[in-house]
């Protein structure tokens, strides 16, 4: 029951006077047969901390750790983990079979053993007769699968992908990443898929590693992360939120005109309200309610995104039912069911009205 | 539908297929080219090839008047030629193994390791063939007399292998920075030691730049004259610095042409053999497919 276990991991980059930390302080815990997500923008150090655990980059700190034991003194050829790159890897004089052979032969299994393997793995990512070709002779995401059977063939403790559909089209690349998670559950291997599409995140992963700035965020379910996010990072990186400046005081969280209920342990001072797009109602009566003017009306499918120009909280953007009748450039009133108040670094407060 | 009676295109027809205009033009430019190339490139070849075998040609004369192969059996009834062609392959072989062993792992560290001062040192290599060699040859055998080295096969392989250093690490190290790195990384993955990455991963695929540079660094060995002749004197004669002195010394052209044509056959025996290996490597490996 292969776990994996980042523990205070951290590396640094550059000169010692002129240091780069692309990760800092980092824990993550994956469990067995798990598929977990690490997320962030560009830069912020997930193939940094991806690449630590394969062995291609030396931790400047903290341990990796496989089953409860340490892999860090281990060269990235001894290491029970198999990677999928972002970029296409198959060694282009080698035809498709021999790429998947290769780790194999290296292993000393009889030939027919690596035959039937080989057969096997390509079979698995949906590509039985392309033994005989180059990797020349194959599309982008094709490569990417057999990159993908390369890595399942050698039945690795750990897979580990670093944005491995990024190359491909979107089509494509929803529909690799569901057959990649089938295969996936279907072999209870244990699992880190590097990406910077939280869509992609959020559709895979059993748990998501925010990341920004070499720093873990949030670790937690998907459903978790979007409606509970830790820090204002989270909140503004997934899905679309409002952030709007409020001041608490006794109670209530003034916000714009209005005055909101706030928890009594919110101290007296600025914070940050984030609200869901999703979480507003259109009312009628100005009680408790903002008002302003529809600029933008988008129709998407079942519901409609509105973009809103209030006198006192700026643009906003919101989905409305598509009951609701509303036009472009009509006034509205709205109040807000659900948000969250930040306040320095703790994790935010929920209200629900 | 409809359906258009007339013919989609009217094209000339040559050896009864349809040419365009353009592929015609594009035809005649390419038969300009290569008589051109052939008169600038094979003219001079083949004039020397004709001299190999005249036994008398006068002036006037398009085509030599008496043929035959005397001068040829005179040339090699000859001690120093029949010892100068074994030397001369012989130092050949040996600076361009002995140069493949110091350069090609030079020239990986090249493309792989940022280390201080690289830059420099990869332009140190241009130095030495950008100013007049024959003033760096006198130098050098100034030191290399002093050492004992001058007429000894060490201090030519020594000045030869100078020579080859360019062409043995810029062209190599090129060839493997242009080999991604993940590629390597992607066979450690699966569990290949840094030695079987090199061999059978990065190898193969800068393999036709690496035997381009070989075939280099052979063929250039082979025709050296200059250092061969200031350093090996007396004790060292190649076959290329015999037919500098042939052609110096003789009034008879035939023997110079003999000698030039013994030295072509091992390049064409090469290029030959190099230029069937290149086209099947780079086919089967699928190469710009
Ligand atoms: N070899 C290196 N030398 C110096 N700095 C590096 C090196 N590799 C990465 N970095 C820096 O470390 C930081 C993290 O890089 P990393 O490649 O892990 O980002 P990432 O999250 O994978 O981004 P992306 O989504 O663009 O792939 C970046 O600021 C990068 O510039
Ligand atoms: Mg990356």
């Amino acid at each position: 029951m292969p776990t994996l276990d980042l523990i205070n991991l951290r590396k640094q980059f550059g000169s010692v006077t002129n240091p780069v930390v692309a990760v800092n302080d980092l824990n993550i815990n994956v469990a067995d047969g798990e598929f977990l997500c690490i997320l962030g923008p560009s830069g912020c150090g997930k193939s940094t901390a991806l690449r630590m655990v394969a062995g291609f980059e030396e931790p400047s700190g903290g341990d990796v750790q496989i089953d409860q034991q340490s892999i860090i003194n281990m060269p990235p050829n001894k290491r029970p983990t198999a990677m999928v790159f972002q970029k296409y890897t198959l060694w282009p004089h080698m035809k498709v079979y021999d790429n998947i052979a290769f780790g194999l032969k290296l292993r000393h299994l009889p030939k027919n053993q690596i035959d039937q393997e080989v057969q096997a793995s390509l079979e698995l990512v949906g590509l039985g007769r392309y033994g005989d070709r180059y990797p020349a002779q194959l599309s982008g995401g094709e490569q990417q699968r057999v990159a993908i059977a390369r890595a399942l063939v050698l039945k690795p403790k750990i897979l580990l992908l670093d944005e491995p559909f990024s190359n491909l089209d979107a089509l494509l690349r929803v529909r690799l990443r569901e057959e990649l998670r089938q295969i996936q559950r279907n072999l209870k291997i244990t699992a880190v898929f590097v990406t910077h599409d939280q869509e992609e995140a959020l559709s895979l992963a059993d748990r998501i590693a925010v990341m920004s700035k070499g720093e873990l965020q949030q670790l937690d379910k998907p459903a978790t992360i979007y409606a509970r996010p830790k820090t204002l990072f989270v909140a503004d990186f997934i899905g679309a939120m409002n952030m709007l400046d409020g001041e608490v005081n006794g109670g209530v969280v003034k916000v714009g005109n209005q005055r909101l209920p706030s928890p009594a342990e919110c101290v007296a001072a600025p914070a940050k309200i984030a609200i869901r797009p999703e979480d507003v109602i259109v009312t009628q009566t100005g009680e408790g309610a903002w008002h302003g003017r529809i600029t933008q009306v988008s129709d998407l499918g079942h519901y409609r995104k509105v973009f809103v120009q209030s006198p006192d909280l700026g643009m906003l953007k919101l989905y409305l039912p598509k009951s609701i009748e509303i036009n472009d450039g009509e006034m509205i009133t709205f109040k807000p069911t659900r948000f969250l108040i930040f306040q320095g670094p703790l994790p935010p407060f929920e209200v629900k009205l | 539908m409809k359906i258009d009676p007339t013919p989609a295109y009217h094209q000339p027809t040559m050896f009864g297929y349809r040419i365009s205009t353009r592929t015609l033009r594009r035809e005649a430019f390419g038969i300009f080219a290569l008589v051109a190339l052939t008169l600038i490139i094979i003219g001079p070849m083949m004039t020397v090839f004709l001299w190999a075998f005249a036994e008398r040609w006068r002036q006037p004369a398009l085509l030599p008047t008496e043929w035959g192969l005397s001068y040829w059996y005179e040339t090699l009834a000859r001690n120093d030629i029949t010892s100068a062609m074994p030397m001369s392959l012989g130092l050949a072989l040996t600076v361009t193994a002995l140069s493949a062993i110091i350069c090609l792992p030079a020239a990986y560290a090249f493309a792989r390791i940022n280390f201080p001062g690289r830059q420099g040192l990869l332009l140190s290599f241009l130095a030495v063939n950008a100013f007049p060699r024959f003033g760096l040859y006198v130098t050098i055998a100034v030191v290399f007399f002093r050492l004992g080295l001058v007429g000894t096969l060490p201090g030519v392989i020594l000045i030869q292998l100078v020579n080859t250093l360019l062409t043995m690490i810029w062209i190599p190290t090129s060839a493997f920075q242009n080999i991604d790195r993940a590629l390597e990384e992607a066979a450690l993955d699966v569990g290949a030691g840094r030695l079987r990455v090199f061999f059978q991963i990065t190898l193969p695929q800068v393999f036709p730049a690496l035997a381009a540079a070989l075939l280099l660094t052979f063929v250039s060995t082979f025709y050296e004259a200059q250092g061969a002749l200031i350093i090996g004197i007396p004790g060292i004669r190649t076959m290329a610095v015999l037919m500098y002195s042939y052609i110096n010394n003789q009034i008879v052209v035939q023997y110079g042409a003999v000698i030039s044509l013994m030295l072509w056959l091992p390049s064409l025996v090469l290029l030959s053999f190099a230029q069937k290996f290149l086209r099947g490597n780079t086919v089967s490996s699928g190469f710009g497919v």
